[in-house]
């Protein structure tokens, strides 16, 4: 609708991802209630045995009658109480987001301030954030990779996510891919009063350094590395079976193994100094018995 | 959006381990006294509700109660702070400078003592579900200007020294440190924002910076003591260099 393509667009300057408040944003106290209403119903029953163990009379009765041991459940239901809590908001949040996909359906370009898109945009954001928070809150690491499937986001199986910034839409990542600490995956960015969303694309068992940013329209193909504080400007295109490095992306070293680099280190030694080399190689042995 | 747990951006507030322990009666005093108002809420909320008869009006309100029983917490730790502050603003005004990195430097000790101070609340509001609280809101208390539609949840911004105007964008992750401690040296110098500036992910804004107008930083740059970044242009690398002007 809004989409303007000969409008100015700095591409090589890279913002930040994040949204603006909105009054949608309130829809975190809905998720509450909700969470809160399901837990109330489910332990409705547990409650009632625990308060006639207490007093002798019960509130409803439901034709069991309380035993002591009742009480040795009390942890393992508080604990399992809060993971009730928090998939109950995840999928309650997943059928939002899914809602709001089909009444205006996502899609890539640049869109103003103001627009349907952007409208849209922020609320599928709002909607993800808090069941996002909750499950990244809890001793699982695992749990948001749940929560990001709930929301659309193609995810591969066993892929490490759990210490990034990660949009749930726009986001493609394959199998056996790891990510490090303070990442930033942006599959949209805000430009003053401009909305640039793209595709991101990760490929299989990609490693993704820790403090990189991956900018929207990135694709890494399969087995490709990103290296440490480095980050990949708009619509780039990194290799597979390489390591990119740089700020903006812009060297490219091949991938070796340990004995490789040994072996080219002993070779470059050997030009300088002959007597280093045997004992470099004893070491090696010793290293390999 | 979507930060990890480990990241929740508390602004930071470092304290000197040499003066820690001769202020810890001051430290368990404000957390404390920040937890009475909710204990008063949780007495009157139990003898209102428990009833024999509409108990279980009692159930029905408790997810409502523990909500409103964490926001009490977090808003009590913010104001009880704020009154702190203003005593120890009264017996030593905090002011720029260069100072000597030492105990018997009263600017750098009066430092410490109001970052004890903050700890607590800082610590609490940083683990709200709402993510304008921990910064734009809890900031503001401590003399931090904000402006109106500014972006700054998912960064570290200090407590003091600190102004940002009308429509900013900061990145996340990106530190704004109105301090630091070069060797035995103690800087304090103002950091200015001015409206509409773009600052990328991952930025490091040392103490005397000023952006002004319609500036852009990008990500993984950061700048140098006194740093002046001009109206309209794009500034990039390490440190900041001036890239074009649009």
């Amino acid at each position: 609708m809004e989409v303007e393509e000969d409008s100015k667009f700095d591409m090589e300057v890279i913002s930040t991802s994040g949204v603006y408040k909105t009054p949608f944003s309130m829809i975190i106290l809905l998720q509450l209630f909700i969470g809160g209403l399901v837990l109330f119903i489910v332990n409705l029953w547990f409650i009632n045995s625990l308060y006639y163990l207490l007093t002798g009379t019960e509130f409803y009765s439901f034709g069991l009658k309380a035993e002591w041991y009742y009480w040795l459940l009390l942890p393992l239901n508080i604990y399992g109480n809060i993971f009730l809590f928090v998939f109950v908001i995840i999928f309650f949040s997943g059928g939002i987001f899914r809602i709001l996909n089909k009444i205006s359906p996502p899609r890539e370009g640049i869109f103003k301030r103001g627009s349907k898109e952007w409208k849209y945009m922020h609320r599928r954001f709002w909607t993800a954030y808090f069941p996002i928070w909750l499950a990244r809150a809890l001793p699982l690491p695992w749990l948001d990779i749940i929560a990001y499937r709930s929301f659309g986001t193609k995810v591969g199986k066993s892929v490490v996510l759990y210490e990034g910034y990660v949009d749930p839409l726009f986001v493609e990542i394959g199998d056996f891919t790891m990510t490090s600490l303070n990442i930033c995956m942006f599959s949209h960015l805000i430009y003053q009063d401009k909305l640039f969303i793209k595709k991101i694309k990760v490929g299989n068992a990609c490693v993704v350094g820790p403090h990189t940013i991956i900018s929207p329209g990135t694709v890494m193909e399969d087995f490709a590395v990103l290296g440490v504080n480095s980050y990949t400007s708009i619509n780039q295109r990194l290799k597979g079976n390489l390591i990119h490095v740089g700020t903006p992306v812009n060297i490219t070293l091949p991938i070796q193994s340990v004995e490789e680099s040994q072996q080219k280190a002993v070779k470059v030694k050997g030009s300088k100094t002959p007597d280093k080399i045997t004992q470099n190689k004893e070491d090696l042995h010793f290293q390999e018995e | 959006m979507f930060q990890p747990a480990s990241l929740k951006g508390i602004s930071p507030a470092p304290i000197d381990e040499r003066i820690r322990n001769k202020f810890l009666v001051l430290y368990i005093v404000i957390i404390i006294s920040s937890l009475i108002p909710t204990s008063l809420f949780e007495f009157w909320y139990i003898t209102f509700f428990w009833s024999e008869t509409y108990f279980w009006i009692f159930f029905i309100v408790l997810p409502f109660n523990i909500f409103l029983a964490i926001h009490l917490i977090q808003i009590s730790a913010i104001l009880i702070s704020v009154l702190f502050l203003k005593i120890i603003i009264l017996i030593h005004n905090p002011k720029e400078g260069n100072f000597k990195r030492s105990i018997e430097d009263r600017d750098y000790y009066f430092w410490t003592i109001r970052n004890i101070v903050k700890k607590w609340p800082l610590f609490v509001t940083a683990s709200n579900p709402f993510p304008w609280l921990k910064n734009r809101f809890t900031l503001r208390f401590y003399g931090v200007k904000i402006g109106k539609k500014t972006i700054c949840d998912n960064s570290w911004i200090s407590s003091e020294f600190v102004s940002i105007g009308k429509n900013v964008i900061i990145g996340m992750n990106s530190t704004i440190l109105s301090f630091a401690i070069e060797q035995d040296n103690f800087i304090l110098k103002k950091i200015v924002v001015e409206d509409n500036v773009l600052i990328g992910a991952k930025c490091v804004l040392l103490p005397g910076t000023i952006i002004k107008r319609n500036a852009k930083l990008s990500a993984h740059s950061y700048t140098n003591h006194n740093h002046v970044l001009k109206e309209d242009s794009i500034y990039r690398g390490h440190p900041a260099k001036l890239k074009e002007k649009s």
